[in-house]
């Protein structure tokens, strides 16, 4: 009998990637759920004796995902596989009852290990020669949507990042989904308006070059915020402005920095780094200074969020990328996808 | 470069990040300094036999050990890359200037980035500390700073009275209306001008006229506070926004301003000139729903005032004072 098992994730990217990595001869019945509402159903269903879940969804995420089995006594072994490595995001999953927490991008040999670990392939010994048999899922036949392929290389980019600023500021990062979009040049800043709600943001910019792929990272940040995060770095309640633009800086290395060297691994490029520019301080986030659009000219963007929630602190880092590297990144995205 | 390197081309990689004019230091994970090239040898007078194997915190009394300190942990631990701008720290090593004659700086600005380096072991890693020269950029964005500021005072200001102009005093007006409007804040607006200023003018010619307003904005000026907005509304005529204040504390200001005029003696090209101010002003309530509103508001308070026998002030009134 083939064992049933489950994988949740909202990206259609992420459940290819996972499916794949699934050990060879596992007799298995591999179902797929894009959300926790669409996972709790499945899982009623017994489809789901091992269950792959996602942190970071829309309708009802992994953490609640967790909750409802646990309280409802659901039976299924869950094991969570998210891009969000902060040491709080793994002790929370653990906490709520998941077996272990694997990292994104999964690697097919450490997810064997720990499989192997709890006993779960036990069925594997022996003789059977059946593959993993996909069940249930047409999305794996259909050409997937390239932006999520963006979505999810920035999805573990920016969980990359995250930690490294948890880590920093002994706290734990929000990461909403982040969203990709292809616009018109002279489009930029009215998504730039629409992605920064704040009135007045402090911008920091930094170009990056390399492979045939170019383009400026842009961090977006409250001002107000910036004197709630001195305060967190700090510990003091008394700061001045030098603290405050030394914090600016450094929250932008490690945003960006983080960011950028999550996304250039997942794509195996290299880029050179220019030095981070001061955009503005205490500025209307549409009236930072872009360039004049060539006619026709288009720009790839992707729109990450951080936020602290109980502190009410939220950045906004922006990836905007020159029209003339979108057929290279579309056909590293494609590989990635295949 | 090449990824196996002959010994030959060992001496020229060398005088390559030797005289390259960008300040090149490398320290290992004790933060003591493996490599010093030719830049930091003669901006900082220490030859690079000197500087091997001491600490790099305490190789200069300039630098500002808390703030290296913290970048080195940061490139060492989260092995990411740490850049630093003039704006933070002006410097890292305070070297002179490369124009110590004809430059408008005595030292040398500089942007710097801390750089891991890979460790074979994947242990701490050296650190790769590089510094860029640039003096002539933030020189002139101080100077258009500079600049800018001078020119966003004169596009504010009233040339003759230095009160803000109509279209400035419009603008700081407009904010502090929408600011009362979303938290509520009670202010008020007064309006006044000089009474019969036409006569001052036929009597004593244009200069003398000109001297009676700009005693009578260094007056107001300081009467006002900080955060009260004082403009030159139009020829004779001025217009105050008098923040967090209510009717009460606007009658009282309007009063001391006439009080003050009235008593003032203006001597110029000897003219010895006495004149005097009538007033109007309205208390910011839910009614008002623009600035206009406000303005008009003050302003038929002001007509009242005239039109009652000048040299008084008059707190708008709906019931009695029509718009």
């Amino acid at each position: 009998m083939p064992v049933p098992i489950l994988i949740c994730d909202d990206s259609g990217f992420a459940r290819k990637q996972l499916a794949r990595s699934l050990p060879q001869n596992w007799d298995v019945e591999v179902n797929f759920a894009a959300n926790g509402v669409e996972a709790i159903t499945a899982i009623k269903d017994d489809k789901a004796d091992i269950l792959f879940l996602d942190l970071n969804m829309p309708v009802m995420d992994g953490y609640q995902v967790l909750e409802a089995i646990r309280s409802q006594d659901l039976p299924t072994l869950v094991i969570v596989v998210s891009g969000d490595v902060q040491p709080e995001a793994r002790e929370r999953v653990i906490g709520l009852g998941a077996l272990d927490f694997i990292k994104k991008p999964i690697d097919s040999d450490k997810l064997l290990e720990i499989l192997e670990q709890y006993g779960i392939l036990q069925e594997l010994d022996g003789s059977s020669s059946s593959a993993p048999h996909i069940i249930d899922a047409p999305e794996l036949e259909l050409e997937l949507d390239i932006n999520e392929g963006y979505q999810e290389v920035a999805n573990v980019a920016m969980g990359q990042a995250a930690d490294l600023l948890a880590r920093l500021l002994h706290v734990f990062i929000e990461l909403p989904i982040p969203q990709v979009h292809k616009i018109a040049c002279d489009q930029l800043p009215g998504r730039v308006q629409e992605a920064i709600t704040a009135e007045k943001v402090s911008v920091v910019g930094q170009g990056f070059v390399g492979s045939g792929v170019a383009g400026e990272a842009l961090l977006f940040i409250e001002e107000g915020d910036l004197t709630g995060l001195a305060q967190l770095i700090d510990h003091q309640s008394e700061h001045d402005a030098a603290l405050e633009l030394d914090l600016l800086m450094e929250v932008a290395n490690i945003l960006i920095g983080a960011c950028m060297a999550g996304f250039a691994e997942q794509l195996d490029l290299k880029f050179s780094m220019g030095h981070p520019a001061i955009l503005g301080r205490d500025i209307a986030a549409m009236d930072m200074p872009f360039k004049a659009c060539e006619s026709g000219e288009r720009l790839l963007t992707i729109e990450i969020r951080y936020g602290i929630k109980d502190k009410r602190i939220n950045c906004t880092l922006l990836l905007v990328f020159t029209g003339d590297s979108i057929d290279t990144l579309d056909d590293l995205i494609n590989l990635l996808m295949e | 470069m090449p990824q196996h390197v002959e010994i030959s081309d060992v001496h020229w990689m060398v005088d390559a990040l030797q005289s390259i004019e960008v300040g090149l230091v490398v320290v290992d994970s004790d933060y003591r300094v493996v490599a010093w090239n030719g830049f930091m040898e003669h901006h900082s007078g220490i030859r690079s036999t000197q500087a091997m194997g001491r600490e790099l915190l305490s190789l200069t009394p300039d630098m500002p050990v808390d703030w290296v300190q913290r970048q080195l942990e940061a490139v060492s631990t989260l092995k990411i890359p740490v850049y630093s701008t003039w704006k933070q720290h002006p410097y890292l090593f305070r070297f002179k200037s490369y124009r110590p004659i004809t430059g408008k700086s005595d030292f040398m600005y500089q942007n710097v980035t801390f750089q891991p380096l890979s460790a074979v072991d994947g242990g701490a890693p050296n650190i790769c500390i590089t510094l860029y020269d640039v003096t002539a950029v933030a020189v002139s964005e101080q100077a258009m700073k500079v600049l800018n500021d001078e020119l966003a005072f004169l596009s504010r200001t009233d040339r003759m009275t230095q009160m803000f102009n109509r279209g400035y005093w419009e603008e700081m007006a407009t904010h502090e209306f929408k600011r009362c409007q979303r938290y509520g804040n009670v202010s008020s607006l007064v309006m006044f001008d000089i009474d019969h200023f036409k006569a001052v003018n036929d009597t004593y010619g244009h200069q003398v006229g000109d001297e009676v307003i700009r005693a009578l904005s260094r007056l107001v000026k300081e009467m006002v506070r900080d955060s009260d907005l004082a403009g030159r509304y139009g020829g004779e005529e001025f217009a105050v926004v008098l923040c967090d204040t209510a009717a009460a504390g606007a009658a009282q200001f309007c009063e001391r301003a006439r009080a003050a005029i009235e008593a003032m003696v203006v001597e110029a090209l000897g003219e010895t000139v006495k004149f005097t101010i009538s007033l109007g002003f309205s208390e910011i309530n839910s009614d008002v729903g623009s600035l206009e509103t406000w303005l008009k508001q003050a302003d038929a308070a002001l007509y009242y005032s005239k039109e009652n026998g000048r040299n008084k002030s008059t707190q708008f009134d709906a019931d009695r004072i029509p718009l």
